[in-house]
């Protein structure tokens, strides 16, 4: 439902700035700012623990350094290879979830409180969760935070765990919208219930779809919190994302040049997907798309 | 029919169940002995103790995180939704050269990765003596806080009929007042909804709360949490009853308000 | 930095953390960090009360932080990085006075006296300014059996021999030493260095350690650990403690340790060997000469403290002749001043025969004093495991570690800087 202003009223625009002034404060100096200055930042060679070495311009020379870094190419491949392997876990969890939670007519909210509660706690207690879990309970004998591959699995439950129920609340939301009329005249005309979803359902259902994995890759991309508390990127360095290394490199080893650019490099990539996804989500709510 | 229908209805109660495990899990071994701990679990535990939250609140003085997590959401919240509230106003009010890029801007600003932005502001909250403080926290948070409640609040007032407020402005109101009277108690589920997820956004933050506290004075709950440290091993038994108790909170906001919560995020994703 | 309600809890958080807290109405207080291991806990608590008895007005707390160095050390860097104002007085390892003084985190003190511990009067200082006070020292030594060999070994031939004729007959193994990845291998690797006559980094600061003497003691290190040698593989996983076990169920014949273990070897209750042992430095080979390697504290000033001359003077009383005396009765741990080697007192306080002690003294070797000493060694504890684990050998891992040291020291300016050894 679109407003439409009665143009008497346009002259009280003065108005606008005041109201729209201070999130635009806010915008820019909490993070517009912040991100040009960690860019520039990227651009020196600045070691918090070597002072007297000053914070001289290198250019390129951090990225160049990072690109021939294996640790950071290490990163990255974790990085990207978790967000392709949850994502469509997620979304394919959290259809089915979806589909299930659909039936239930009775208990709506109960299914919903259930639903948002991993959600809504805080990523590092459910990864303590699952991290206990692991440790003790599942498997004494195998440990499996000392084995590189191993480790990645109580990282990735404790992500699924916590996502696929918001991405089926989403997809519900999405499936509400589809008018049962469609499903009525479908099954009439001799339809199963699996061609109805892949004909009537599905294509309705893409643009939340679509929404929903844009949400889930951002932060996967994005990964940190998760990784921190099950094995704090280890065994040595196997489960290490992006975000965990520009912080070990910024916080602990104090190189805030070279921690600058690898945080440039997990805002590049993230980055692409921001620009799809503010260019579909931003115009239908501004537009005057019905 | 029923045969499937009933299929359908226990397996829905059996993923729902499955969601719930680990915090059935979680809570249960908080109320386990720590020599306990790691046999084999029973469903209802056998022997329930309470020094696990004895020492939670007496050594560790748990309290403190606790009260750190609250000053700054209350803080924050405080901040952030009146600010989001009269950005999202006018987005959805007026038309104005620039609406369409500055909703772009202000959402890009919620894809940032936080650890982008964490160098500088590290930076400058250590020049200006913010570290380990309450504002140094609020300040971030304020920001990217904000994104996610104007787009909630915008999508909101959008929905909005404007009849009410059209009416008030014929009678000679300023557009002010009209907000003030008109719109405000309105939007009260609105702002209700962003200040739950905006408070919710806080309570789970963990980077920058990581990178700009020091100690237990300022330090906020998930900080606290993941710093536990027994002198051979971690101490699961507190820690799983902190983990416990950091999630009262959040699930009493769920419980009593996940309609409007689902509302709130679902409305933009369904639209488009 | 406003801080709200703050008297409320900061008093209810410090009453826990402190001694001597709890004057309300107290002008000042400070904070000191270190650590608080057993007895370590009683002594510190009792001298900062001293010293607050002593200040009217003055309160100080003690910061608990972790036990495990590394963890410590990461926790400084944050608050010290963070231009935190406390604590205000610091233990700092020996190791990490130079990178603290270099990063400017602490703060330069006047040499009131030298009467400390050479090696630790060295490490205290950076590019020729003093940053810390020496505390109490650590020395490597050489435990050995007194029951099984007539004395010490005079040099690392008698060592192996010894090692090998008696390494399988009474005792399981030959000798012992931490081969795990972690910094207390350099200790042990310094050791042999010395033995035959090698440095980490030569009076320039220039990278020596794959000069031949070096390759020779790593080689003879690796060799130990062979099929016809004395030092049992398992030591590439042991730390301190694990070592100290073997020998003290009667294991080992030689046991290379810490003074702290003699105390724990002593207890009838729970050792094989009490009162069949004693200490000795390191033997030497041909080339080189007996050697020790330096560990211990020392007391710095957080630069950002708010009252920083108390807390010199806090400093200055903890390492004041009788609090070092204190210490070294209560906790066992050697003090960092001379003179009180020629102390009755101290000979009566120590469980280790000051004789012995002071042979280990005089061998004192400390590694390199170089603000990026941590990066340096953790190049060096990589190659060297590489080898001793059978990975690489001597004089290619230890040819990598220069190389990949002496770019590390030029990317920081600090090639020609670097004080020996």
């Amino acid at each position: 439902m679109s407003p439409r202003l009665r143009s008497g009223q346009e002259h009280e625009r003065w108005l606008v700035p005041l109201l729209v002034g201070p999130a635009l404060a806010f915008i820019l100096i909490g993070s517009l700012v912040p991100i040009a200055a960690t860019v520039w930042e990227a651009l020196h060679g600045h070691d918090l623990r070597l002072p007297w070495l000053g914070r001289p311009f290198i250019g390129l020379d951090n990225f160049i350094e990072a690109a021939g870094d294996p640790r950071f190419r290490a990163a990255l491949v974790h990085t990207v290879v978790f967000a392709t392997v949850t994502v469509p876990l997620e979304i394919g969890l959290g259809l089915a979830l979806a589909l299930v939670m659909q039936t239930a007519t009775h208990g709506r909210s109960a299914v919903r409180v259930v639903a948002l509660l991993p959600w809504a706690i805080p990523t590092v207690v459910a990864a303590l969760v699952v991290r206990f879990m692991f440790e003790g309970l599942i498997s004494p004998s195998f440990d499996w935070l000392v084995r590189p591959l191993a480790a990645w699995v109580p990282i990735g439950v404790a992500d699924v765990w916590k996502t696929t129920p918001f991405v089926a609340i989403l997809l519900l939301a999405g499936l509400q919208t589809i008018d049962p009329a469609l499903h009525e005249a479908a099954s009439i005309d001799g339809a199963g219930p699996g061609r109805r979803f892949l004909t009537i359902t599905m294509p309705l259902l893409i643009p939340t779809l679509v929404v929903a994995a844009a949400f889930r890759i951002l932060d996967a991309l994005r990964l940190f919190d998760t990784v921190y508390v099950i094995t704090a990127g280890g065994p040595g360095t196997a489960t290490e994302p992006l975000s965990m290394y520009a912080f070990i490199a910024l916080m602990q080893r104090l190189r805030f040049g070279y921690g600058s650019a690898l945080s440039v490099t997990v805002f590049l990539l993230t980055f692409g997907f921001a620009l799809v996804w503010v260019r579909t989500l931003g115009r239908s709510l501004v537009g005057d798309r019905v | 029919m029923s045969a499937a229908r009933g299929l359908r209805v226990a397996a829905a109660i059996g993923l729902l169940g499955l969601l719930l495990v680990p915090i059935y899990w979680m809570v249960v071994s908080s109320l386990t002995p720590e020599a306990r701990l790691f046999e084999a679990p029973h469903l209802v535990p056998r022997t329930v103790t309470f020094e696990h939250y004895r020492a939670l609140f007496g050594e560790r003085q748990f309290l403190v995180p606790i009260r750190n997590s609250f000053v700054v959401a209350a803080l924050t919240t405080l901040l952030a939704v009146p600010v989001a509230a009269s950005c999202a106003y006018a987005i959805a009010r007026f038309r104005f050269r620039g609406r369409g890029l500055l909703l772009a801007l202000i959402l890009s600003v919620s894809m940032f990765p936080q650890i982008s932005i964490v160098p500088p502001l590290f930076l400058v909250l250590r020049a200006l003596g913010l570290l380990d403080t309450y504002p140094g926290l609020v300040l971030p948070y304020v920001t990217f806080s904000t994104p996610l409640a104007v787009w909630l609040l915008t999508g909101f007032f959008r929905q909005l009929p404007p009849d009410l407020e059209e009416a008030a402005l014929l009678d000679g109101a300023s557009r002010l007042r009209a907000l003030v009277d008109v719109v405000l108690p309105l939007a009260a589920p609105g702002v209700a909804t962003a200040a739950i997820l905006t408070f919710l956004y806080c309570w789970n933050e963990f980077l920058f709360a990581l990178s700009f506290t020091l100690g237990p004075e300022r330090q906020t709950v998930p900080v606290a949490v993941t710093l536990f440290r027994g002198r051979y091993q971690v101490p699961w038994g507190q820690v799983l009853a902190a983990t416990a108790v950091a999630t009262i909170p959040v699930a009493l906001l769920v419980a009593g308000f996940q309609r409007r919560i689902v509302a709130g995020l679902t409305s933009g994703a369904s639209k488009g | 930095m406003r801080r709200p309600r703050q008297s409320v809890f900061a008093c209810a958080v410090a009453a826990t953390l402190a001694a001597g807290c709890g004057a309300s109405g107290s002008a000042t207080t400070l904070t000191f960090s270190g650590s608080a291991l057993g007895p370590e806990a009683e002594v510190v608590n009792r001298q900062l009360a001293r010293f607050a008895q002593q200040h009217p007005g003055v309160d100080v707390s003690l910061r608990i932080t972790p036990d495990a160095a590394d963890q410590r050390h990461q926790l400084y860097v944050q608050w010290l990085n963070a231009r935190a104002s406390e604590p205000d007085v610091l233990q700092l390892d020996v190791i990490w006075t130079a990178e603290f003084a270099g990063a400017g985190w602490i703060r330069p003190l006047e040499e009131h006296d030298a009467d400390f511990v050479a090696a630790a009067w060295e490490a205290a200082h950076w590019r020729g300014t003093l940053f810390a006070l020496p505390w109490f020292v650590d020395v490597g030594l050489l435990y050995w059996r007194t029951d099984l060999v007539e004395s010490a070994p005079q040099s690392v031939v008698q060592l192996r021999d010894d090692a090998i004729r008696l390494g399988r007959g009474p005792t399981r193994f030959g000798l012992v030493w931490q081969g795990a990845r972690y910094e207390g291998l350099v200790t042990v690797f310094l050791e042999h260095l010395a033995a035959f006559g090698g440095r980490i980094l030569d009076a320039g600061g220039r990278v020596v350690v794959d000069e031949p003497a070096a390759i020779e003691a790593l080689t003879f290190m690796r060799d130990a650990l062979g099929s016809r040698g004395f030092v049992p593989p398992s030591v590439l996983a042991w730390q301190e403690e694990q070592t100290r076990f073997a020998f003290q169920n009667g294991d080992a014949l030689f046991m290379r340790n810490w003074p702290y273990a003699w105390a724990l070897l002593q207890d009838d209750a729970q050792s094989a060997v009490a009162g069949r042992f004693a200490v000795a430095p390191f033997p030497a080979a041909a080339s080189g000469r007996p050697a020790a390697a330096l560990g211990g504290a020392e007391l710095a000033v957080n630069r950002w403290s708010r009252h920083p001359d108390l807390a010199e003077a806090l400093a200055r009383f903890l390492t004041a002749p009788e609090q070092m005396l204190e210490r070294a009765r209560v906790a066992a741990q050697l003090p960092a001043r001379r003179a009180l080697y020629d102390d009755p007192a101290l000979a009566e306080a120590l469980p280790i025969p000051l004789g012995q002690v002071r042979a280990a003294l005089d061998a004192a070797v400390s590694r390199p004093v170089t603000p990026v000493y941590t990066e340096l060694s953790e190049i060096l504890q990589v190659e060297l495991h590489r080898t001793l684990s059978g990975q690489a050998p001597p004089d290619i891992a230890l040819h990598r570690a220069a190389s990949e040291m002496r770019a590390l020291l030029a990317r920081s300016g600090l090639a020609d800087e670097s004080k020996r050894p």
